[in-house]
């Protein structure tokens, strides 16, 4: 397993090694050679002692020979010292001592035991033959014969004593200097070896070093070019600021520019750098702060980029003396943060202000009315009728209409406004620095520019409206939240009131609201718990007193309230959007009591069950698809069931009345009975009312209750009865009390009646037994009478 | 006291001249080339052995033994070993039947006196040396010596006889 290994480390610490290789091989190169320069030097001074002993053998042999003939002669000699300094001399040479001192001649000289290979045996030789003498000449002074002396270094001596004695000085002293001799080439000889190997040393040394040196050049060039390539081709941009400006600039500063470096150089790198930002930049290159920086730069082709800058002071490092900037282009970064930022503030379908920016407006403009006194408006704005859209259309149609309208608020409104959007179909603005006047007036641009012109989506006409709710911070001490939700109100006050316009908030509105918010929680509380039943009022036909229809009523009894009267709850559940929920149920229980009494009173002409709906219901949408189900569910035919719906369906605007009037068309095709209730009292467009598919017309009791005194009821009552007949259609007249009413009714040819008359609405029970008997029984008399 | 016998000694010391080193550099430079000719060098001289007579000449302290005491004249070759311990020199001289003359001192011989008949010289070398001088020998009776110091004195003589 191999460690991994760092491709390029830096010179600090991979140089070390070479370098210290090289001092090493010098220090040690020298030591050698210094060393060996110590040694041979003192050798050699040893050398010298040693030839020096060696010389005076000679000179104390000869001295040996000529006291031993002086004394023999009877002179004064004293033969014996010579003779034991040579032998202590010759010891001295051959073992290394301390070479005995001749009468002041000599100073006292060490020396050190010789091992030459050479030499020793000679100063053996020589120690023997001295040996030899220093007996030789013994025995001449004791007058014996020297011939008993044995020698001990194989000569063969004359036999005169004297001669043997001068032949025997010769050869030790011929000896001692021959090995002095030896021993003096033997040391030239280890001198030359070394001061060869010195010079091989020192030679080697310096090839090595030289390697070495070489070896340590090539990886600093290697290096060197490597972090060079780094640099150069290092997308970071690196630019070093120095006395006379710019002193440096990576390839990749030239590359992004398009400016040569002889270009950027000295103050040529400022025309890249944003004028703005040129001051601070160059403040950064003289004092290298701040260590941060972002400055924008113009690149080759024109665009500004965004820098993001490291400033290193290195003024004070010898290696660069400058300001260091190491950049990096951050402009994709920026752009991103920005665009992250944008989402998270902005509605990404219409680009408005979301609901936290809006807030974070209002409440800034809130926090600067509190310091300067001025007041700020808020508009809600919900757009009427856009669920159907939505529903009917799709959402792609939906989203279109929103950013058509968001468009239109931002033309309409000041640009120190605030548009935004909350969800859904619900904008906010923010009017700075407005009163309720100007707010009055905004909101009336705003209504205006939707009304004006119809948005096209999915290429069909579509009018605009919407609801608006302002308020005020006049009050002052207003926080966002409360302002927010008291515009609600009031945009829900406006919706109530009719849509298409606004309203300012107003305490009122909001105990109002309060109330209303109440019923309808009743409201659905007595849907759940089955405390909604029906009654039914019969519709007799004038000419056979026959039951011809039963009219579905609905009652509320709650266990607080008592008996609610239709009048209040229906309004509420209309405001409230809960007579869908209500109608539906109605039409269910309707249905399934029509088949219940039709199972059990197989009549060959069974009365007609008529259940109202209300507008709202309608324009929901989806109504035909829930009738249907209805009476697959029932087994109720369709003729069996008949729809009162009043004039307003006839004239609703917007795709939720078009829709509401395709889908009766579509029920009546069916077989399904359809009536127009109230007749008389709303405004009906006679075209409409001709070309809509209708089978009965109630005319208003208003009408019937007068005509039996007043001229005029009674003309109207006449001329809707003709204009029923004329549209070929059923008349019915509502609220028949009297006998003189069903008297004047018959007079003007009113096809069927309903009323207290005949009969009160009554619950299932009692109706069962008027179905029983077939007719009306109670005014049977009556009816005989006005036949009659 | 004696003289012939002393050669100039080397100052001794730190100093040594340039040419011993450059000797040295170059004896270790090219001592393959020297290796590699002494080699191929090895088997040559057999021409002549048959016409030359080879006298081992065996010096040692203090005596000279003469192999073989007898040689025929002619071309005649003299291996001359020392054996030591001391250095030694060689002087072949043409005999007579009177002693060799000496110098006034009595220990050396005169070899001035006795150039007309020297036939041979080699200089003194130290113990383990190996020397061959040829030398055209005529017939007659051959004195071999050493004249160093004391050695001819000391026994360093033999004789060799040409026939």
């Amino acid at each position: 397993v191999s460690r991994p290994t760092r491709a390029f480390a830096p010179l600090s610490s991979r140089g070390r090694r070479p370098v210290a290789a090289i001092l090493a091989t010098f220090a040690l190169s020298s030591a050698l050679s210094v060393g060996i320069s110590i040694w041979s030097t003192s050798h050699s001074q040893h050398q010298a002692a040693v030839f020096q002993i060696a010389a005076r053998q000679r000179t104390l042999a000869e001295r040996y020979v000529s006291e031993v003939l002086i004394a023999r002669a009877g002179g004064r000699a004293d033969p014996g010292a010579i003779g034991g300094a040579l032998e202590r001399s010759a010891a001295v040479l051959l073992d290394g001592g301390q070479a005995p001192a001749i009468a002041g001649d000599d100073d006292e000289t060490m020396l050190a035991a010789q091992h030459g290979a050479v030499a020793r045996p000679q100063l053996e030789q020589a120690r023997r033959l001295v040996h030899d003498l220093a007996a030789t000449g013994a025995a001449i002074l004791r007058h014996e014969p020297v011939a008993r002396i044995r020698p001990t270094a194989h000569e063969r001596l004359p036999a005169d004593p004297l001669l043997r004695l001068r032949v025997l000085a010769a050869l030790a002293s011929n000896v001692s200097l021959n090995a002095a001799r030896s021993i003096a080439v033997a040391d030239d000889r280890n001198i030359s070896d070394l001061i060869t190997l010195q010079v091989v040393l020192g030679v080697a040394g310096l090839l090595l070093s030289l390697v070495l040196g070489w070896a340590l050049i090539r990886t600093t060039r290697r290096q060197t070019a490597h972090f060079r390539s780094l640099v150069t081709s290092s997308t970071d941009h690196v630019i070093v600021f120095g006395r006379g400006g710019c002193r440096y600039v990576s390839g990749s500063v030239c590359r992004m520019t398009g400016l040569s470096e002889e270009e950027l150089l000295a103050s040529g790198i400022l025309d890249a750098v944003h004028r703005d930002d040129r001051d601070a930049v160059w403040a950064a290159a003289e004092t290298g702060e701040p260590h941060e920086l972002v400055f924008r730069a113009w690149d080759a082709a024109g665009a500004c980029h965004h820098l993001e800058a490291h400033v290193t002071d290195l003024r004070h490092d010898r290696q660069i003396r400058g300001v260091v900037f190491n950049a990096r282009d951050v402009t994709e970064r920026l752009r991103l943060e920005e665009e992250l930022l944008r989402q998270a503030f902005h509605d990404s379908l219409t680009g408005l202000p979301n609901r936290a920016l809006f807030r974070d407006r209002l409440e800034h403009a809130l926090a600067r009315a509190g310091r300067s006194g001025e007041t700020h408006a808020v508009l809600l704005v919900d757009l009427d009728g856009f669920k159907q859209v939505n529903d009917s259309l799709g959402h792609d149609a939906g989203d279109a209409l929103l950013t058509d309208v968001a468009s239109r608020f931002e033309e309409t409104l000041r640009a120190s406004d605030t548009v935004a959007r909350l969800g859904g179909d619900e904008f906010a603005i923010l009017l700075e620095d407005a009163d309720e006047r100007q707010a009055r007036q905004a909101a009336d641009r705003v209504l205006a520019s939707l009304r004006n012109e119809p948005a096209v989506v999915a290429g069909r006409e579509l009018g605009l409206s919407a609801s608006i709710g302002i308020v005020t911070d006049a009050g002052g001490a207003a926080c966002g939240e409360a302002l927010l939700r008291d515009a609600d109100i009031a945009m829900y006050a406006a919706k109530e009131g009719g849509r298409g316009r606004y309203e300012v908030f107003r305490a009122e509105l909001a105990r109002d609201l309060g109330e209303l918010l109440g019923i309808e929680h009743e409201l659905r509380l007595a849907l759940d718990r089955g405390e909604f039943t029906l009654h039914y009022q019969p519709t007799i036909d004038l000419a056979s007193s026959r039951v011809v229809g039963l009219e579905a009523l609905l009652r509320w009894r709650s266990p607080t309230r008592g008996n609610v009267p239709p009048a209040r709850f229906i309004a509420v559940a209309e405001r409230t959007g809960l007579i869908v929920e209500l109608g539906a149920f109605v039409l269910r229980e309707a249905c399934t009591q029509a088949a219940a009494w039709r199972r059990e009173f197989p009549d060959a002409r069974p009365p007609v069950t008529w259940v109202n709906v209300s507008v709202r219901q309608l324009t929901a949408g989806g109504f035909d698809a829930t009738v249907r189900s209805v009476l697959a569910e029932t087994g109720l035919p369709a003729d069996l069931l008949g729809l009162e719906i009043t004039e307003t369906v006839l004239v609703e605007s917007g795709s939720g009345g078009e829709r509401a009037r395709t889908e009766l068309e579509a029920l009546h095709a069916d077989g399904v009975r359809i009536a127009i209730d109230d007749f008389g009292v709303g405004f009906s467009s006679l075209g409409q009312l001709r070309h809509f598919p209708i089978d009965l017309i109630k005319v208003d009791r208003s009408f019937v209750q007068g005509s039996e005194t007043g001229t005029t009821d009674a003309t109207i009552t006449k001329n809707l009865i003709g204009l029923a007949h004329a549209l070929e259609v059923v008349a019915l007249a509502e609220g028949i009390e009297s006998h003189a009413q069903l008297h004047a009714l018959r007079e003007l040819g009113c096809d069927q009646a309903q009323g207290f008359l005949f009969a009160q609405p009554a619950p299932p029970a009692e109706i069962r037994g008027l179905l029983a008997r077939g007719s009306i029984a109670a005014d049977a008399s009556d009816a005989a009478d006005a036949v009659a | 006291l004696t003289e012939g016998s002393e050669r100039p000694l080397k100052p001794s010391g730190v100093r040594v001249d340039s040419d011993a080193v450059l000797v040295a550099v170059l004896r270790w430079t090219l001592a393959a080339a020297l290796l590699a000719c002494g080699l191929t060098a090895c088997g040559s001289g057999h021409t002549e052995a048959a016409a030359t007579t080879t006298v081992q000449v065996k010096e040692k302290d203090f005596r000279i033994v003469v192999t073989p005491s007898r040689a025929r004249a002619g071309l005649v070759e003299f291996v001359v070993k020392n054996h030591g311990p001391d250095d030694h020199e060689l002087i072949v001289v043409r005999a007579r039947n009177a002693k060799l003359p000496m110098r006034h001192d009595g220990m050396t011989i005169d070899e001035a006196a006795l150039e007309p008949r020297t036939v041979a010289t080699l200089e003194p070398d130290g113990p383990g040396t190996t020397r061959r001088i040829r030398v055209q020998l005529s017939r007659g009776r051959y004195e071999l010596f050493c004249n160093m110091a004391g050695h001819y004195m000391g026994g360093m003589h033999a004789f060799l006889v040409v026939s």
